[in-house]
């Protein structure tokens, strides 16, 4: 990120590229994320406004699916970051019978530069 | 009109014509006309049996066109359309004759009407597909490969097996709902089970699809696991045991998906995750669960393929798709990077793209039986589907930190390819009602409900959330040039260890004995060395009279046998 | 012609060939054409003979009596009719081939080679033909011993060696066991004449019929049943085109023909199962099945492989027979004939690969398809079809055979095949994959471009002997949409159903 930060080029000139550049800077991103956050709290005082309509009771609660879907995404990588002590081998491992340890062959590709 | 015209055939005839057009543009083209002949007869022929055929005395349905199959067929038909236009720029006329034969093959097997037809067709897609692995043409794709190969055969072999029992037991071929009163139905579970990645059956998938070539893997992706999921929508629908094994499906590939660094093997176990909650709606099994399984192996075909397709894109212009080495390309390949994010919001059930549409539909039929567990770990999935598919590979495919590559946007054909999706993707998710036109029964259900829309997007925003808190923290798993281990463990290394340990052991044994038992006969030859003397007369004679003996034991024998009366 | 004098043609037209082979020793263009009209010839008169066979005729012809049930006697059924058609049919692909294969190879003494041959095929048509368990015998024996020349033509010591092993273990094997068993036959049953339903008392005990079709099965050294084995991966020593036709069709079929035979119209499949005679035979088949496929999977030179996975697959025929049901045997009949093209195909093609490379061992063909993909797509037919994947021929027999084993309810020979089927996949497919997708051997491990045009660098065999496997590959295709009316011709042999089917 900090190589680049301060180049002017380096991107395709398109008003996609253009109007996502801010995500290079450190400060905006942390604007997102807290706009993130202030529209999911908005999300779920919702359910004070409306019925839901629901098939379970849990379901029911104020902010359910926003509770559970923190927590259990949480807990997700969590449990996966504990499982990586236990799986994780290095990309030789099943060499020579495995793709991770080649380079992807070159007659499959078209590598080319970005013109810019 | 076109009642001689079967699908199945169109891609067959199209698959053996290529090798004798020239390898260019008029071939390209010839490719791409062949699905859309091929969707004719589906859009023209009523429903009902047609090609049927004798054999062994039994009538053959070929071309069943009804409901269910249509759904399918016509996906795997539109499927076959867009990744051929991904792989327009494609001049392996291997893969060229692969790619048609695999989608023929997986059309054929959806409009079977009988085992032995499903058979043909099933074993069709396993021996094609793995050619998509083998264009890749490395050591380590020949292995993966034959890894493929015997395991999506075994699943044929299974059926075949299951076919012929079944067959015994109740006197018929029909391809139609099975009781697991008898064993055959089993059998034939167990095959579907093989193609449908069932847990602890699962892992060809994570292991053969990343190792095909960047267009292959997009083709692969679509026909074989829904075929699979297709033929246990008819021949299982309702079976209550496939709810907790589709709820485990969709709940453990999530973990793996979220520590693997490869983005294609990621999109694997997403993919895996994704037929867990299919095997979910064919286990309840109540109309709303089946027309919810469809349409998800509908939008869930386009959806995966699109991200197949920008992740392969990706590949295509810089040769890796791992996620260590990847980040930043957003800044060169804008437009991959909006396909790939469109396909990121389907697959994680945005409202107002495909996903949501369907996967809803599972969720409430799920619910509305009382499956509150389930409910609940499908949920959780859903959420880590966004985790780990939604948010992930886009993520650090094109933002995260710069990898200070700038490859040049993706060829024009799979540009165009991925439009196409991306569109079907938004327009299924915007036009709900074409699609549940088509499903199996009669669709009254309506996703975008307050309840639905608003909870969905909690959960949805409390998963970003989440991610951006453990990203910012640290906690977030970093993503590391290395690969996990999964049931393959189990015959690539342990397996294999065993049977060179009993090798060695019995060949070690073996020696043993052998040296012994030569010890002895020397020690018995010298011992009649020192009875006889080393050219005795009774050693000179002794094989004639051995020949005199055994004449006459054999003569005596004959002699014998002529005398015997039995009773 | 009368249909009798037809029959009798078929077996006077192999022998022509013969005396033609031996009296133009030195003039090969005469000698192999004259072979190879014959051959033709040979095709067509089974042909008719099929035709007045279709026609209802019953075809019959009695050489010479001995007394009363001992004769040398000939007669059309349906297994001996697919048998021979199977034999003259592919006699005319190995005969193109042996010539491209002895030329292109620059082996000697062709017309010794081309003699045997032809009388080799007189034998095999002399068996298919036999109308009785003494015309089979000497038929057979004719076989062993005209085949042995063909065994050892390299003549060096290993084709000695070889062509040692064979002749002692298919001469003993027939003359202390199957002499016997025929024999003993005679001194029961009074007659050796192949019969519909067998010639023995149903009330017979089983131990006794087990004990008989023991000194069959095994004294039927030709199918290759396990222990009696050795002789075929032997037999390999020899020239490809005796491999190919007689080690993948002539011999072998000749021992599970035979097998069939004696299954069907000396015990009766109905006496079979009800006696539970076959019970045993069918776990030493299944045993051979899984053994003779592992050990094949361990064999580097091409040609062990495919004789150990010959002797694999000849025990899906003895299975079938053991089976004892009208399924089994018509699944059997119908092996014969699918593997037959299959493995043919495979022999062929690892005869044209030894012509053009000069290389034996698996381990150095790698790559080698990309130079010779015409060779290599018809092995891989013939792998798929000996697999018994769709849409080639041997699906159809594996089918047959797995409904014969559901009907006598043995899941666990359901499950032989099964794995069976795997194994196949493990040692065939690799020898095609890697042909096209590895780096050739020897060149490092560097990716193989796929887009170089394959025209520019072939480097197939002469093209007598890559066309043959190529026709032979189609069979198998072919086989596959015929194979139901092998089925319906096959049926007869069957009419005592042991089994009642439950929808019919």
């Amino acid at each position: 990120m900090a190589d680049h930060k301060n180049s002017k080029r380096g991107h395709v000139d398109s008003f996609i590229v253009r109007s996502l550049l801010w995500v290079d800077d450190r400060s905006k991103v942390d604007k997102f994320f807290w706009g993130i956050v202030v529209v999911g709290v908005l999300l779920t005082l919702l359910d004070l406004f409306y019925k839901k309509k629901t098939y379970f009771s849990t379901e029911a609660f104020f902010g359910f699916y926003s509770f559970y879907g923190f927590i259990m995404c949480a807990a997700l990588v969590v449990a996966a970051r504990a499982l990586r002590v236990v799986l994780m081998r290095s990309e030789d491992y099943y060499a020579p019978t495995d793709v991770e340890s080649e380079d992807h062959p070159e007659f499959d590709l078209n590598r080319k530069e970005a013109d810019v | 009109m076109f009642e001689w015209l079967h699908p199945a055939l169109v891609y067959l005839v199209g698959a053996l014509l290529l090798p004798l057009v020239p390898n260019g543009k008029a071939r390209a083209f010839l490719i791409l006309l062949v699905p859309i002949v091929g969707v004719i007869p589906l859009l023209t022929m009523p429903f009902g049996e047609f090609f049927q055929l004798n054999l062994f005395g039994e009538t053959l349905t070929t071309f069943r066109l009804d409901k269910l199959s249509f759904v399918f067929s016509l996906i795997f038909s539109l499927a076959a359309l867009l990744s051929l236009i991904y792989a327009w720029h494609v001049r392996d006329t291997m893969q060229q004759v692969a790619a048609l034969a695999y989608a023929g093959s997986a059309i054929g097997a959806a409009l079977a009407g009988d085992l032995i037809t499903l058979f043909v067709w099933w074993e069709g897609t396993a021996i094609a597909s793995v050619f998509l692995i083998w264009a890749r043409r490395t050591e380590g794709s020949y292995h993966t490969g034959m890894r493929y190969l015997i395991i999506q055969i075994a699943s044929g072999v299974v059926l075949l097996a299951g076919a012929a029992i079944h067959y015994r037991e109740t006197g018929s071929l029909a391809f139609e709902a099975f009781s697991l009163d008898g064993v055959g139905a089993w059998f034939i579970l167990l095959s579907f089970g093989i193609k449908c990645a069932f847990p602890l059956l699962h892992n060809w998938l994570q292991d053969s699809y990343p190792a095909a070539t960047v267009t292959g893997t997009v083709i692969l992706s679509a026909f074989t696991t829904k075929l699979a999921v297709y033929a246990l929508a008819r021949g299982f629908a309702g079976t209550d045991f496939l709810i907790p094994i589709g709820a485990t499906m969709t709940l453990f590939p999530i973990f793996f998906a979220v520590i693997e660094n490869d983005l294609r093997r990621v999109l694997t176990y997403s993919l895996n995750n994704q037929l867990g909650f299919m095997v979910v709606g064919i286990g309840v099994g109540s109309e709303l669960a089946i027309n919810g399984t469809a349409a998800h192996a509908f939008s869930h075909i386009l959806y995966k393929a699109l991200l197949f397709m920008s992740v392969g894109a990706v590949l295509h212009r810089t040769g890796t798709a791992k996620g260590s080495e990847l980040g930043g390309l957003y800044k060169t390949m804008p437009w991959t990077m909006v396909f790939c994010v469109i396909g990121a919001a389907s697959i994680s059930a945005f409202p107002l793209f495909s996903g949501f549409i369907s996967k809803s539909m599972i969720l409430s039929a799920a619910a509305k039986d009382g499956h509150y567990i389930t409910w609940l770990i499908l949920l959780f999935a859903s959420a880590g589907v966004f985790h780990h598919s939604g948010i992930k590979i886009p993520y650090f495919a094109f933002f995260a930190h710069d990898s200070g590559k700038r490859p040049a946007e993706a060829p024009w054909n799979m540009l165009l390819a991925m439009g196409l999706t991306a569109f079907l993707c938004i327009a299924i998710g915007v036009w709900p009602n074409a699609l549940y036109s088509i499903l199996p029964y009669d669709v009254k259900y309506n996703p975008y409900t307050s309840t639905h829309v608003i909870t969905q997007f909690q959960l949805l925003f409390f998963s970003a959330i989440a991610f951006g808190t453990l990203m910012r923290t640290g906690i977030y798993p970093p993503e590391l040039k290395s690969i996990n281990l999964d049931t393959d463990w189990t015959y690539r290394k342990i397996i294999p260890a065993v049977i060179k340990f009993v090798v060695m052991f019995v060949s070690a044994v073996w020696s043993e004995l052998v040296r012994g038992a030569a010890n002895s006969v020397s020690a018995i030859q010298n011992t009649l060395a020192s009875f006889y003397g080393p050219e005795g007369r009774v050693a000179r004679v002794q094989p004639t009279g051995y020949m005199v003996l055994w004449l006459a034991i054999l003569l005596g024998a004959a002699l014998l046998v002529n005398l015997v009366e039995l009773p | 012609m009368e249909p009798s004098s037809i029959l009798l043609l078929t077996m006077a037209l192999p022998f022509a060939a013969f005396l033609l082979c031996l009296l133009t020793p030195n003039r090969d263009n005469l000698r192999d054409g004259g072979t190879f009209i014959i051959a033709l010839l040979l095709l067509v008169a089974v042909v008719n003979v099929l035709f007045d066979f279709n026609s209802g005729t019953s075809i019959e012809y009695e050489a010479i009596v001995f007394q009363k049930g001992l004769s040398i006697a000939f007669s059309v059924e349906p297994l001996g009719m697919v048998f021979a058609l199977v034999a003259s049919s592919l006699w005319i692909a190995t005969h193109v081939y042996g010539i491209g294969y002895m030329r292109g190879n620059k082996e000697k003494k062709h017309a010794r080679f081309f003699a045997c041959f032809a009388f080799a095929i007189f034998a095999t048509m002399g068996i298919a033909f036999s109308a009785n368990l003494l015309t089979l015998f000497l038929f057979y024996e004719l076989l062993t011993i005209s085949t042995y020349p063909l065994v050892a033509h390299k003549e060096n010591d290993d084709a000695k060696k070889g062509a040692r092993t064979y002749l002692g273990i298919l001469m003993g094997t027939s003359i202390v066991f199957l002499l016997t068993a025929v024999v003993w036959s005679y001194a029961i049953a009074g007659t050796l004449d192949f019969k519909q339903g067998g010639i023995f008392d149903p009330t017979l005990s089983p131990v006794f019929m087990a004990v008989l079709l023991a000194l069959f099965a095994f004294g039927i050294g030709k199918a290759a049943l396990m222990p009696f084995h050795r002789w075929l991966p032997a037999a390999m020593v020899a020239p490809t085109p005796v491999s190919a036709l007689l080690h993948a069709v002539a011999v072998v079929k000749a021992g599970v023909f035979s097998m069939l035979k004696v299954g069907v119209y000396v015990f009766g499949i109905d006496n079979l199962s009800s006696t539970g005679a076959s019970e045993w035979l069918m776990w030493l088949a299944a045993f051979s099945i899984l053994a003779a496929s592992i050990i094949a999977m361990a064999q580097d030179n091409l040609k062990r492989r495919l004789a150990y996975s010959t002797i694999s697959q000849l025990s899906y025929i003895t299975l079938g027979v053991a089976l004892a049901t009208s399924m089994g045997v018509i699944g059997g009949g119908l092996h014969i004939v699918t593997h037959a093209f299959g493995k043919i195909t495979l022999f062929m093609c690892a005869g044209a690969i030894y012509v053009a490379t000069h290389k034996t061992n698996i381990s150095e063909m790698r790559g080698l398809g990309r130079t010779m993909p015409f060779t290599f797509i018809a092995f891989g037919i013939g792998s798929l079809s000996i697999i018994g994947l769709p849409p080639f021929a041997g699906s159809w027999s594996k089918w047959m055979l797995l409904v014969a084993s559901a009907d006598t309810g043995q899941v666990i020979m359901i499950g032989v095949l099964m794995v069976s089927s795997m194994l196949n996949v493990a040692y065939l497919i690799p020898i095609f994959a890697r042909g096209f997708f590895s780096p050739a051997t020897g060149t490092g491990s560097q990716a193989v471009n796929a887009v170089v045009p394959w025209r520019e660098k072939l480097a197939e065999a002469p093209l007598l002997v890559v066309v043959p496997p190529c026709l032979t590959a189609i069979g198998c295709i072919v086989l596959f949409f015929y194979a139901d009316n092998i089925v319906d011709f096959l049926s007869p042999i069957a009419t005592v159903p042991s089994v009642e089917t439950t929808n019919g």
